[in-house]
């Protein structure tokens, strides 16, 4: 086997530079992708790329001589076969044996990747294209390891490897057809591949200034998603969702998934004035977010539906109320079909991280009035608001669990146990109402869930009992006396990316989060005719006795459970997630709850007319008042002025300066001035009559802003509005883009045509130049290339093929262009009337068919234009 | 100026008729006609190079009768024959001793001649060749203390075999500079080559009867008259950019000296009179480029020979095919 060079020095530098190191950089990237989907790599991506780094440059250089790829190959993988039998029998003990060996058979086999690789770059024509080919289809079966088929996942997955793609195929190409004895290799290798770059940059900033727009809104998207992402867990859900801002809300749905990501931050604060009989034990209610009454077979998530029957959800949105004026709904009673049991609770909610939009209460909720927050607490609560709810006596969170030998909660629960027992069938108030909340998909796995439920409930004959038994079998102990079910925030999946999550969970992973226990209990009600739907919400727990009625919310008590309808007594909460013995001790301290709200004398609500930063006051139209508790809202307007030296101004989101107020703002200022306290209104007073009274400039404590557009323009850039992707517009745009190129490459040469023609039927000083160019265009397009062919030959060619007089013209043109000389009377002649002869000559000599196709060949037009290469 | 005009256009038809006639006899090789020409009104010389046989001989035969000489008859026309024994004196002339004058008188040599055909002059030792240098360079040849003047009409054809056969030596470089044009003969098509063997008589009587249609005077006119072609700027910078080119470019060892750019220019100025016109245009940039330069180029392998002047010259061509010059400098009234 004689060694020479195949490659040159140079071509091997070229490929180590331009082909090695991108792939050794992509090839990190990549395992480090698929790092963190397979444990078995342990996290080690950058030695595992430089295993396959090294194969890579080894192979380069050592095919870049006269090697044989099956003797050499062939050897190299022998030996690592040897060593790796080798390892096996030299290692002490069972898990040395096995790391070892493990790890040895990554090196082999990104090491042996990594020579394949290098020795297709130096030798195999089409290995690039294979590889790219490769690496599209493990990153297809990477991403279908992924539970979620987001827009980030997919762009992060696959836009590397088709850039990639791209680049590795033409580069390859580029440096196989260089010839090194070029003295200028390096410079042409470098020009095409800066070229490259140039043209991808091009392309991007295209495309970016086009939909500049849409890639911020996607930008945001990713930070978002990111944000609620853990590190590299794809695989997981949350109770909640963050906004673009940081604000938590729960979820327009849930997915059951493998496992839940929670935080322990603070969401809310909230002080609920329900109290047992004796009116000093706190009685804590769940907080309602959402109810989830629909599932979704299919993808297995729990879904919202605006049109579930007897909807009782109050969805107001406090961001948009103006402070302290109140918005109730009373539809919302009539629609909780309750009657007994129940009365009205009022509670105060004190917003840390929730969404300034969001609004949450234990059902059944129907006021809600935005209230301000005490000024020294500005800075902890960023809004609040009192909700009121018709609830039921028998809601509770301590219904089920928790008695925890306290015999008042144990006396409680036994009563109310005994209250439902009297109902022996459950009644809705029509049949839509029954076939909508007991509706169970007909599919076999749902009758698992129905026949383990018969067998549960069989000695229970009342409704409450059939719950009762299903929560005790959530709670009860296998053979072992372990408990059957037990609380996990990584349930897993099941092997079967399609199997039903319900049942595995039900019936053999018996691990979940609330939303696998209320989804279970949820199917196991509705099999028995018991409707039923699934709630999201935040559960309640009461930490310490120094603040009665008042409870901390983080985010990890973003919490799922069961509703259960009772004739008569409404919606009742029931939960059936069992404890979480690993969480339950977590430290979540209370902390020190605002104090009660100074009286708020003066409530005015309206637009502002006029601002004056330097004596700080404020003219405002007012159209809404709010004095000593008292409405006094009209239809007329009357101007009020303000002195705001003092006040806070204050947006959903937090603190702004007096600049950003501006006339024509809609804004809500209170007043707690000791001032306004004797200025009483009388009887009959109208809205001016109480302005008349009040002191002119008023003191104002408090200004609240309501986001307008424009205003939060003002603000930072945080609080853009959310900009929607319109991916149909995106779509529309692109396939527009897609049309003019397609017509450019294809009408261009028409077009260019159209213009020449046009150019050379005028007349004037450069007719000549003008009339020339359009014919040899002309001829060019139509396959009759000049090239390197003289003016003289090419026309006397050209006449030989159509007949003209094409020479004589060119001669004519040549005298004109290149001497002094005056043309004669005929030379003149010629000029002028020699075009459009010819171009008829030559249409009449070329068919139609031909001549179209070879019109619209955009080749011809890029020779015509090109300079010609020197050899 | 009117008389200098029509003497013009009258010696540009007798050049048309020169080269018609000579066709009477050369079958189909107007090209080289015209190169041939070319290079006699450049006031150079032209080598031709094919195998034996092709017409070189011929041809210089026919220019030599087609021109007649300061007396009557043809121009004056030697041939020599070049072999590897010939010296210079066979070339030159020698001194011979007188012996009614008791003196030595020099006796002149072929080269004293208006038309000279160098046969097969690769066969020639270089010393015979270098003493055509001054010769063809000068118009002058010195012997010992006297120089001699050539006549004034001094035109050199000279033929060589293909450097691969046995027996030449191959011209040095200095030498191939003096010759403005070389050419390659060519065999003929095969439709002309028939008509040539069916009436090989008539072109021998051709041959014979062959009218003088220039005169001596007229050829000189002519040569004077090459210097003042018109020549656009463009195309100068074109000449400047396709000599410039040979010696930045990879594939050539040397490329062209200056000298040949001022070579170059007088052979397209000389081809546009040929052809019959007072200016210089692409189509003789076209067609002339290949026949001054390449001997003068020394190309790194065979395969650059073929490809890379003719690179070169295109690129030129599409420079020029672009160029918009009717504006402002003929505008057509």
């Amino acid at each position: 086997m004689g060694i020479g060079k195949i490659n040159s020095f140079k071509k091997v530098l070229a490929q180590l530079i331009l082909l090695a190191l991108p792939t050794a950089v992509f090839i990190f990237y990549l395992l480090w992708r698929l790092n963190s989907y397979y444990s078995i790599l342990q996290n080690d991506y950058f030695n595992q790329g430089v295993y396959f780094a090294s194969g890579m440059s080894i192979a380069i250089a050592f095919y870049a001589y006269r090697f044989r790829f099956f003797t050499t190959a062939g050897v190299v993988f022998l030996l690592c076969f040897i060593v790796y039998k080798y390892l096996g029998s030299i290692t002490v003990g069972e898990f040395d044996a096995f790391y070892f060996s493990i790890q040895f058979l990554i090196f082999a086999i990104l090491f042996s990747a990594g020579w394949l690789v290098g020795y297709g770059f130096g030798r195999s024509k089409y290995f690039t294209i294979s590889w790219s080919v490769l690496l599209l289809v493990s990153q297809i079966v990477v991403v279908s390891k992924t539970t979620e088929i987001r827009a980030d996942v997919l762009i992060n997955a696959f836009v590397p490897v088709l850039a990639y793609a791209f680049y590795i195929i033409y580069s390859a190409e580029l440096i196989r057809n260089m010839n090194e004895d070029e003295t200028r290799f390096s410079f042409f290798i470098f020009k095409r591949i800066g070229g490259f770059a140039v043209l991808l940059l091009v392309l991007f900033l295209i495309l970016f200034s086009l939909f500049g727009g849409n890639f911020k809104a996607i930008e945001k998207e990713w930070g978002g998603s990111k944000a609620q992402q853990g590190k590299g867990d794809d695989n997981s859900e949350a109770m909640t969702k963050k906004d673009k801002d940081g604000f938590v809300s729960n979820k327009d749905q849930t997915k059951l998934s493998g496992s839940l990501s929670k935080d322990k931050q603070l969401i809310f604060v909230a002080k609920l004035d329900n109290f047992f009989t004796d009116g000093v034990t706190p009685n804590p209610l769940y907080f309602t977010s959402t109810y989830y009454t629909r599932f979704d077979t299919s993808t297995q998530t729990f879904e919202i539906d605006p049109k579930m029957p007897y909807n009782d959800l109050y969805e107001p949105d406090p961001s948009k109320i103006p402070l302290y004026f109140a918005k109730a709904d009373s539809n919302i009673i009539k629609n909780s079909l309750s009657t007994k049991n129940r009365k009205v609770v009022s509670t105060e909610i004190y917003n840390v991280y929730l969404s300034p939009s969001e609004y949450l209460a234990p059902s059944t909720a129907f006021y809600c009035q935005p209230i301000s927050v005490p000024k020294e607490y500005k800075d902890q609560y960023r809004s609040a608001y009192r909700a009121k709810m018709w609830v039921s006596d028998l809601n509770s969170a301590y219904f089920i669990y928790n008695p925890a030998g306290n015999w008042q909660l144990a006396k409680f629960q036994e009563d109310r146990f005994n209250l439902l027992r009297e109902i022996k069938k459950i009644n809705g108030p029509d049949k839509n109402f029954m076939d909508y909340y007991t509706f169970m998909p007909k599919d076999e796995e749902y009758k698992k869930i129905s026949a383990l439920t018969k067998k549960i409930t069989e000695n229970a004959s009342a409704p409450i009992d059939k719950i009762i038994a299903i929560r005790d079998y959530f709670l009860s102990k296998d053979e072992f006396n372990q408990p059957l079910f037990k609380y996990s925030d990584n349930p897993g999946v099941p092997g079967l990316p399609s199997a039903n999550k319900l049942t595995y969970f039900l019936l053999e992973n018996r691990k979940g989060y609330c939303a696998y226990f209320a989804g279970a209990t949820l199917f196991m009600l509705r099999s028995l005719g018991i409707p039923s739907r699934v709630v999201a919400g935040f559960s309640t727990t009461d930490r310490s006795n120094k603040n009665p009625g008042w409870y901390w919310f983080y985010q990890d008590q973003a919490h799922a459970w069961v509703q259960v309808y009772f004739q008569g007594y409404g919606w009742i909460d029931f939960d059936t997630t069992v404890p979480d013995v690993n969480t339950q001790q977590a430290p979540q301290p209370d902390g020190t709850p605002p104090p009660a709200i100074p009286v708020t004398y003066l409530v005015a609500d309206g637009e502002v007319e006029s601002v004056d930063t330097v004596t700080k006051q404020i003219k405002m139209s007012v159209n809404k008042l709010l004095y000593h508790d008292k409405d006094y809202t009209s239809k007329e307007k009357k101007d009020l002025l303000m002195d705001v030296s003092m006040a806070v101004i204050k947006t959903d989101t937090g603190e702004v300066k007096l600049n950003v107020v501006k006339k024509g703002m809609h804004i809500t200022a209170v007043s707690y001035a000791e001032v306004l306290k004797n200025i009483l209104a009388e009887k009959n007073d109208g809205l001016a009559a109480i302005i008349d009274k009040l002191p002119k400039p008023v003191p104002i404590d408090e200004i609240k802003l309501f986001a307008k557009e424009e205003i939060k323009k003002l603000m930072d850039k945080k609080q853009k509005p959310k900009e929607v992707i319109d991916w149909v517009k995106i779509l529309w745009i692109l396939l527009f883009a897609l049309c003019a190129a397609v017509v450019l490459v294809f009408f261009g040469p028409w077009i260019i045509w159209l213009y020449f023609n046009a150019k050379a039927k005028a007349e004037g000083p450069s007719k000549a130049y003008n009339r020339y160019r359009a014919a040899l265009y002309y001829l060019n397009q139509l396959g009759y290339a000049k090239n390197e062919m003289g003016p003289n030959d090419y026309g006397n060619y050209i006449d030989a093929q159509f007949g003209t007089r094409f020479n004589l013209f060119g001669n004519t043109y040549q005298k004109l262009k290149y001497s002094t000389l005056q043309l004669t009377e005929s030379e003149q002649k010629t000029v002028n009337e020699f075009y459009s002869p010819f171009i008829k000559q030559v249409k009449s000599k070329v068919p139609f068919k031909t001549r179209v196709t070879r019109f619209f060949n955009i080749y011809n037009t890029i020779n015509y234009f090109s300079k010609p290469k020197t050899e | 100026m009117e008389e200098q005009h029509v003497q013009i256009e009258q010696a540009l038809g007798n050049i048309q008729k020169l080269t018609d006639n000579i066709e009477t006899v050369i079958r189909g090789k107007r090209k080289q006609i015209q190169f041939v020409l070319t290079a006699l009104l450049a006031k150079g010389h032209i080598l031709m190079e094919d195998n034996p046989g092709t017409g070189k001989t011929v041809m210089a035969k026919t220019l030599a009768k087609s021109i007649s000489g300061e007396k009557a008859g043809a121009a004056n026309f030697k041939r020599i024959q070049f072999t590897p024994d010939l010296l210079p004196m066979d070339l030159i002339g020698s001194h011979i001793f007188d012996d009614v004058k008791k003196e030595f008188v020099f006796k002149k040599g072929p080269l004293f001649c208006n038309l000279l055909l160098a046969d097969e002059i690769n066969r020639a030792s270089p010393k015979v060749q270098s003493a055509l240098l001054e010769c063809m360079a000068e118009n002058q040849i010195t012997m010992g203390e006297t120089t001699y003047p050539l006549e004034k009409l001094f035109f050199t054809i000279a033929t060589q075999n293909p450097v691969e056969m046995e027996g030449t030596y191959p011209l040095p470089a200095a030498q191939l500079d003096r010759f403005y044009i070389k050419i390659y003969f060519g065999y003929v098509d095969e439709a002309t080559e028939l008509n040539i063997y069916k009436d090989y008589l008539g072109i021998q009587n051709n041959l014979n009867d062959i009218k003088q249609v220039l005169s001596m005077q007229e050829v000189l006119f002519l040569q004077n008259e090459t210097e003042k072609v018109f020549i656009h700027e463009e195309i100068i910078r074109s000449v400047s950019n396709i000599v410039r080119a040979t010696r930045q470019h990879p594939d050539i060892i040397l490329g062209a000296s200056t000298r040949s750019g001022i070579t170059f220019l007088k052979c397209l100025k000389a081809f546009a009179l040929v052809n019959g016109r007072t200016f210089v245009t692409e189509d003789d940039l076209s067609e002339i480029t290949g026949a001054v330069l390449e001997h003068r180029l020394i190309f790194k392998n065979k395969e650059a020979k073929q490809k890379v002047l003719a690179s070169i010259l295109t690129k030129e061509l599409d420079r020029l095919k672009k160029l918009n010059l009717t504006v402002g400098n003929n505008p057509i009234v």
